[in-house]
């Protein structure tokens, strides 16, 4: 039978004693946020903690921000908050879509932005978009907090730049301002499917050229990733049906993708190069 | 182990709970407290068939450990769901429709269009699929099970008039 009941889940009700129990090897455990990913973990039989210190539904870490030129994000705020909220959907629409793309509603209720970021999962539906928008990763031990641009946050595959007493606290996102944003996940079905291949993108073009360009993949490296080739390429140029066929190709070339039960090298190469260029069509 | 003490409201009626914290929602609502309408069926929250309601969200209740949810908690299962007027309707139409073959997925199918109707009193065909593709049903589709939704729906907002 599937159980998690041997594992000492500690519930603090404050990040400060959250932190606490971080703090000291004795009283620490694997971080456990919603759920929607260790829970299925630790009842498959694999390995699992004795300890888990739960930072689900901590007031402190739970809202939505908004600043003048960012939004700060919650680590616990969930997909189903996100996908609800329309200073998201103004400010970030490529992580709004995203968020309505993670599992099913169910899983959109329960899974958080955090635990999404800490799985580290090179299909995480979040981490593309989050990558785009150039912001980071807010980080917070007993003895103060540090911030991580997010795209130095995932260091290797299933590795964060976090210690073991720190908790992701939250996220600083820079508003897109007059960029525009698109995301778009290809998997074998709408809901409740981990991607194939996934793309976010936020461009700005201003007198008919980029002036500003960041396009991110999930699913083809061990890490989500930035495609800064084929941002050098874009960045300055008209979006020309040229440039845009050599950007196609570029991300074609630059991608490294694997084969694996979702899906094989070829047809991820093939689609980020269509996901580039979605990206950049009729801007 | 942490064995946590919690007092919730379960289908209307306040429960008190004395378990590990780590012990699964599903396990202690089927076991503990004889609720065995929430069905296990992946035990990893594919499927949907153990979706209960926790402070007006659907949840699958296989991923929930019960030392997460604090006093006062809100739960409302199948059992409670079949009490309510929208409950009712939704079993009269699954039935009408012919929306149950084996029947397994069913409870968390009700919890699940109840949970859409909750927030969306006349759900488009797309907007019903959309809301309820957390819930798998290996039987016979979804054709009628979209057709039950609706007709529950259309009767719920014409009783309201």
């Amino acid at each position: 039978m599937k159980t998690t009941e041997h594992i000492d889940i500690r519930c603090p009700r404050t990040l400060a004693e959250a932190l606490r129990l971080q703090a000291d090897e004795r009283t620490r455990g694997t971080l456990l946020a919603g759920g929607t990913d260790l829970m299925v973990q630790w009842a498959s039989g694999v390995p699992t903690p004795v300890r888990a210190t739960s930072v689900w539904n901590l007031p402190e870490i739970s809202a939505i921000e908004v600043c003048a030129d960012c939004l700060e994000i919650g680590a616990g705020v969930t997909h189903a908050f996100l996908v609800d909220c329309t200073q998201v959907h103004r400010h970030l629409p490529a992580l709004a879509a995203a968020a309505a793309t993670v599992g099913a509603a169910q899983i959109q209720a329960r899974g958080t932005l955090g635990g999404n970021a800490a799985n580290a999962s090179p299909a995480g539906d979040t981490a593309p978009a989050l990558l785009v928008t150039g912001g980071s990763v807010v980080l917070a031990s007993v003895s103060g907090t540090r911030e991580v641009p997010l795209d130095r946050f995932w260091t290797a595959y299933r590795r964060i730049d976090a210690r073991p007493d720190e908790i992701i606290v939250a996220f600083r996102l820079p508003k897109k301002g007059k960029a525009q944003e698109r995301f778009r996940k290809i998997g074998t079905r709408r809901a409740q499917a981990i991607s194939k291949v996934m793309a976010a993108s936020r461009i700005l073009v201003e007198k008919g050229r980029i002036q500003s360009v960041a396009i991110a993949l999930g699913s083809i490296a061990p890490t989500p990733v930035r495609l800064s080739e084929v941002e050098a390429l874009l960045a300055g140029q008209k979006p020309t049906p040229a440039l845009i066929d050599e950007a196609e190709k570029l991300a074609q070339a630059s991608v490294r993708p694997i084969a694996d039960i979702r899906s094989t090298a070829e047809y991820r190469r093939w689609a980020s190069g269509r996901l580039v260029r979605a990206a950049l069509e009729n801007l | 182990m942490s064995i946590v003490k919690r007092t919730w409201t379960v289908n209307g009626t306040s429960v008190a709970i004395r378990a590990p914290a780590g012990r699964r929602l599903l396990d202690l609502l089927r076991e503990d407290l004889g609720l065995i309408g929430s069905k296990e069926s992946c035990g990893e929250g594919e499927c949907g068939a153990c979706t209960v309601i926790i402070d007006d969200e659907p949840v699958v209740s296989c991923l929930v450990p019960v030392g997460q949810l604090p006093d006062g908690t809100d739960i409302l299962t199948i059992e409670g769901i079949e009490k309510k007027r929208a409950g009712r309707l939704l079993r009269q139409a699954y039935v009408e429709c012919g929306a149950v073959q084996c029947g397994f997925c069913i409870p968390g199918m009700v919890v699940g269009s109840y949970a859409l109707l909750r927030k969306n009193p006349r759900p488009s065909a797309q907007a019903i699929r959309a809301g309820l593709a957390g819930n798998l049903c290996r039987c016979t589709g979804y054709a009628k099970i979209i057709a039950a939704v609706k007709l529950a729906a259309a009767r719920l907002a014409g009783r309201r008039k």
